[in-house]
C-alpha cells in the first residue's frame, strides 16, 4: 500500500499562482503594467548616467537651450515632447514612477503590517486587550486618512517618506484592523490552535507559527488595495499644491494646470496627459492585481 | 398568535432593543475616543495655532491667553470635550470671526445635495450594471465592463472633472462650467441657496418614500404597472405643481442646472467598485442550490435574478459601500474643488490655505460623525435582517469583499 504524497505548501502555492494566471486576464494585464512600470523606475537613474545629459534632462532643472519656445512637442529628442519650463517630460514621468512606488510601499507596508499586528493579537487573547484595540480602530476608522494627511500636511512639511508613514499609521489602524481582527477569528476557533495550545506553545509561538501564515491572503490583497489609494490620495494632494513633494505625477498635473491658461491644449497634450494617464494605469494595476488575489484567496469567488 | 403590525416592529424583538442600546453605547465611546484622538493630534505637533498667525510676537501671549492655549493641558482638554459635545466648534480664525457651526449651516446643505444623490445614484448603478454583467455571463462583456470598472474607479478625480467640464461645458456649452448658481438670475432676492438645497433635498427625500409606499401597496394588485405609471407620474406632477406655487422653481432649476456636472462626475467616480463587487457577489451566489430550485420550479427568469439572486448578493455590497463611504466623501470634496461648487470640501481647502485651525477640525468632527452615523445604521440594519448578529458580538464589520 502505496501513501499518497500530500502536496506540499510550495506545490500549492504554485498552483494558485498558475490559477491566478490562467483565469484571470485582469492579473496577467496588471502585473504587466506593474513590471513596466517598475522597468521605468529602475531604466531613470541608468538613463541619466549614459545617454541623458543632466543640464538638458535633469527632471527639476533641466533646460532645453535648443528648443526655445517652450512646450515642445513629441519628438525623437524627446519622446513626450517638453513642459512649459523646458523640462523633459518623459525623465519627469519616470523620475515620478520612483516616488510613487516607494510612497505606496511604505504606506502598504505600515498599514498592512499594523492592521495584521492589531487583528491577531486583538483576536487571539481577547477580553480587554480586544476591546481597546477595537475601541480605538472604531475612533481611526472615522478620520478619513487623506483628510488627516491634509490637516497634518498644513503644518508639518512632508516628503514621499513622511507621507507614507502618516498615511500607513492611519489607513492600517482603522477599517483594515478590523477586516484582520474577523480574520483572526475565523482562525482562532480552529482546532490546531487549541491543539497547540495544550502542546504548551506560547500566545507569541501560537501567532507567529499558526495565525501569521493563515493571514497571508489578508496581507496580500490589502496591501495591493493600499498601495492603489495611497498613489491616488498622493496625486490628489500634490495636484492641488498640498503637499512638498518636488517632483510626483499629481506635481506634474498641477503645474499643467498653471501652464494651461498661457499656451492652448493642442500644444501641451503632450504634458498634461501622461502623468494623468500614469496615474490611472498604475492604481488601476494594484487594483486589478489585488482583485484577482482575493479571488484566488477566497475560493468562493472563483469563477464557476 | 395574533401580530400587530407596526413600523417599529423590530423593537418588539427584546435580543433586537438590547443590541440597539448596546451599539449606541459603544457609538458614544468610539466618539468621546475619537475626539481625544483628535484633541491629542493638534497637540503632538510642535507649533499651536498662534505661531500659525501672522502677528508681531508682542501680541501671541495676549492672543494665547484669548484662546485658552496657556491653561493646563486637562484644563484645554475638558473645554475641548464640553463644546463638542455642546456643539459649540469653536470660531473661525478668518471669516469675520464667524461661530463654525453657523458656517456649516450654510455650507452643509449643499455638500448634502451633491454628496448623498451621487452616493446613492452611484450606488444604484453599479448594482444595477453588476447585476446584469453577471446574469448575462457574455466572456467581452465582463472583460470590458472589469477594465471600465477599474478605469472609473481610480481615474484621477480632477482629470476626470477637467474632461467633463472641457466636453459638456466649455465645448458642448450645455451646463456651466462651475459655481454653485448664476448670480444674474438670483440679482435682487433674499432667497438663500441653502434654503433651496433643503427644500431640494426633502423633496427628493418624501418623493422617494411616497414612491416605495405607492410601490410596496401595488405589489400583488392585477393591473400594478398602470397603478404605478399613474402614481408615479402623479407624484412628479405635484412635486412640480408645489414648486411653481412656491415661486422658486426657477433658483431651483438654476442651482439643478449647475448640480449635473459635479454629480456625474461623482457617480462616475463611485458607480465602479460597486459593479466590480455586484458581480462578483452574484456570480458566487448563481451557484448556490437554492437557485436550482427556483429555475426547476419554473419561475422566470428576472424573478430568479431579482428575488432568488440579487437579493442575497446585495447585502455585502451594501456593507462594502458604507465602509467605502470615507472615500466617496473624499472624493465629492475633491469635486467640489474641481468644480468650485461651494460647500464643505471647498470650505475645507480655503481653511487650509488661511491657517484656519478651527474650521477644519470642525470638518474633521463632522466628517468623523457622518461615518459614525452611518456604521451605526449599517449594523442595525444588518442585525435586524440577520437575526444572529443580535447576540453575538458584532463589530462595525466591513464585510469582507
Amino acid at each position: 500500500m502505496s501513501t499518497e504524497k500530500t502536496p506540499r505548501a510550495g506545490y500549492r502555492a504554485a498552483q494558485n499562482f498558475q490559477f491566478f494566471l490562467s483565469h484571470s486576464s485582469l492579473a496577467v494585464l496588471g502585473l504587466s503594467i506593474i513590471v513596466l512600470f517598475a522597468l521605468m523606475a529602475l531604466a531613470h537613474p541608468i538613463l541619466m548616467a549614459t545617454v541623458w545629459d543632466r543640464v538638458t534632462y535633469h527632471p527639476l532643472v533641466g533646460f532645453d537651450y535648443e528648443g526655445i519656445p517652450h512646450p515642445n512637442l513629441p519628438s525623437w529628442k524627446h519622446l513626450l515632447g517638453t513642459d512649459a519650463l523646458g523640462r523633459d517630460v518623459l525623465s519627469q514621468l519616470m523620475f515620478a514612477t520612483r516616488t510613487s512606488f516607494g510612497l505606496g510601499l511604505v504606506a502598504a507596508t505600515i498599514a498592512t503590517t499594523l492592521a495584521t499586528l492589531i487583528g491577531m493579537i486583538s483576536a487571539h487573547y481577547g477580553g480587554a486587550i480586544d476591546t481597546l484595540l477595537m475601541g480605538m480602530s472604531d475612533a481611526f476608522v472615522l478620520m478619513p486618512p487623506p483628510i488627516v494627511l491634509l490637516v497634518i500636511g498644513l503644518l508639518v512639511d512632508m516628503n514621499w517618506l513622511a507621507m507614507g508613514l502618516v498615511f500607513g499609521i492611519f489607513a492600517g489602524l482603522g477599517s483594515p484592523a478590523i477586516i484582520a481582527k474577523s480574520y483572526g477569528q475565523s482562525i482562532k476557533v480552529k482546532p490546531y490552535i487549541e491543539a497547540a495550545r495544550i502542546a504548551g506553545g506560547s500566545n507569541w509561538y501560537i501567532i507567529r507559527v499558526h495565525y501569521l501564515p493563515n493571514m497571508i491572503s489578508f496581507i496580500l490583497v490589502n496591501f495591493m488595495f493600499i498601495v492603489t489609494q495611497s498613489v491616488l490620495i498622493e496625486a490628489l494632494l500634490s495636484f492641488f499644491g498640498r503637499t512638498q513633494m518636488r517632483m510626483s505625477w499629481g506635481t506634474m498635473v498641477w503645474f499643467m494646470q498653471y501652464t494651461f491658461r498661457i499656451s492652448p491644449f493642442r500644444d501641451q497634450w503632450h504634458a498634461i496627459i501622461p502623468p494623468a494617464l500614469a496615474i490611472m494605469l498604475f492604481c488601476g494595476a494594484f487594483y486589478m492585481v489585488g482583485r484577482a488575489l482575493d479571488e484566488v484567496v477566497n475560493p468562493r469567488l472563483r469563477k464557476r | 398568535m395574533e401580530i400587530c403590525f407596526h413600523p417599529f416592529m423590530f423593537l418588539d424583538d427584546i435580543e433586537m432593543a438590547r443590541y440597539i442600546v448596546r451599539r449606541l453605547i459603544r457609538a458614544a465611546i468610539t466618539l468621546l475616543v475619537f475626539q481625544t484622538i483628535l484633541f491629542l493630534l493638534i497637540h503632538a505637533l510642535p507649533w499651536d495655532a498662534v505661531d500659525l498667525i501672522r502677528v508681531p510676537s508682542a501680541y501671541k501671549p495676549g492672543l494665547r491667553r484669548a484662546l485658552g492655549l496657556d491653561l493646563p493641558l486637562w484644563e484645554q482638554y475638558s473645554i475641548w470635550m464640553r463644546s463638542f459635545f455642546t456643539g459649540d466648534l469653536g470660531k473661525s480664525f478668518q471669516l469675520g470671526r464667524t461661530p463654525v457651526m453657523s458656517l456649516f449651516e450654510a455650507r452643509a446643505p449643499r455638500t448634502l445635495l451633491l454628496f448623498l444623490p451621487g452616493a446613492f445614484m452611484g450606488f444604484g448603478l453599479g448594482l444595477w450594471l453588476g447585476k446584469y454583467i453577471a446574469w448575462l455571463r457574455k466572456g467581452w462583456l465582463e472583460l470590458s465592463a472589469s477594465v471600465t470598472g477599474v478605469i472609473f474607479y481610480t481615474a484621477f478625480a480632477p482629470w476626470l472633472a477637467f474632461v467633463i467640464v472641457a466636453v459638456f461645458a466649455l465645448g458642448l456649452k450645455w451646463m456651466p462650467p462651475e459655481n454653485i448658481i448664476n448670480p444674474n438670475i438670483w440679482a435682487g432676492t433674499t432667497v438663500l441657496t441653502e434654503t433651496i438645497a433643503w427644500y431640494l433635498l426633502s423633496t427628493v427625500a418624501i418623493g422617494f418614500l411616497i414612491a416605495l409606499v405607492v410601490w410596496r401597496v401595488t405589489q400583488r394588485k392585477a393591473m400594478r404597472h398602470l397603478f404605478r405609471l399613474g402614481g408615479f407620474s402623479l407624484i412628479v406632477a405635484l412635486t412640480a405643481y408645489l414648486w411653481l406655487v412656491s415661486g422658486l422653481a426657477l433658483f431651483a432649476l438654476d442651482m439643478l442646472h449647475h448640480l449635473v456636472l459635479p454629480l456625474v462626475t461623482l457617480i462616475l467616480l463611485t458607480f465602479g467598485e460597486t459593479m466590480l463587487l455586484m458581480r462578483a457577489t452574484m456570480i458566487d451566489v448563481l451557484a448556490d442550490d437554492h437557485v436550482l430550485t427556483a429555475r426547476a420550479k419554473g419561475l422566470s427568469s428576472h424573478q430568479v435574478m431579482e428575488r432568488h439572486v440579487a437579493r442575497l448578493a446585495i447585502f455585502p455590497v451594501f456593507a462594502r459601500f458604507i465602509v467605502q463611504l470615507p472615500l466617496v466623501i473624499v472624493g465629492s470634496f475633491v469635486i467640489e474643488k474641481a468644480f468650485f461648487w461651494q460647500g464643505m470640501g471647498e470650505l475645507l481647502f480655503r481653511a487650509v490655505d488661511t491657517y484656519d485651525v478651527p474650521v477644519v477640525m470642525g470638518i474633521l468632527s463632522v466628517v468623523g460623525a457622518l461615518i459614525l452615523v452611518f456604521h451605526v445604521m449599517l449594523d442595525i440594519i444588518a442585525a435586524w435582517l440577520d437575526p444572529r448578529l443580535r447576540v453575538s458580538f458584532s463589530l462595525s464589520s466591513p464585510q469582507k469583499s
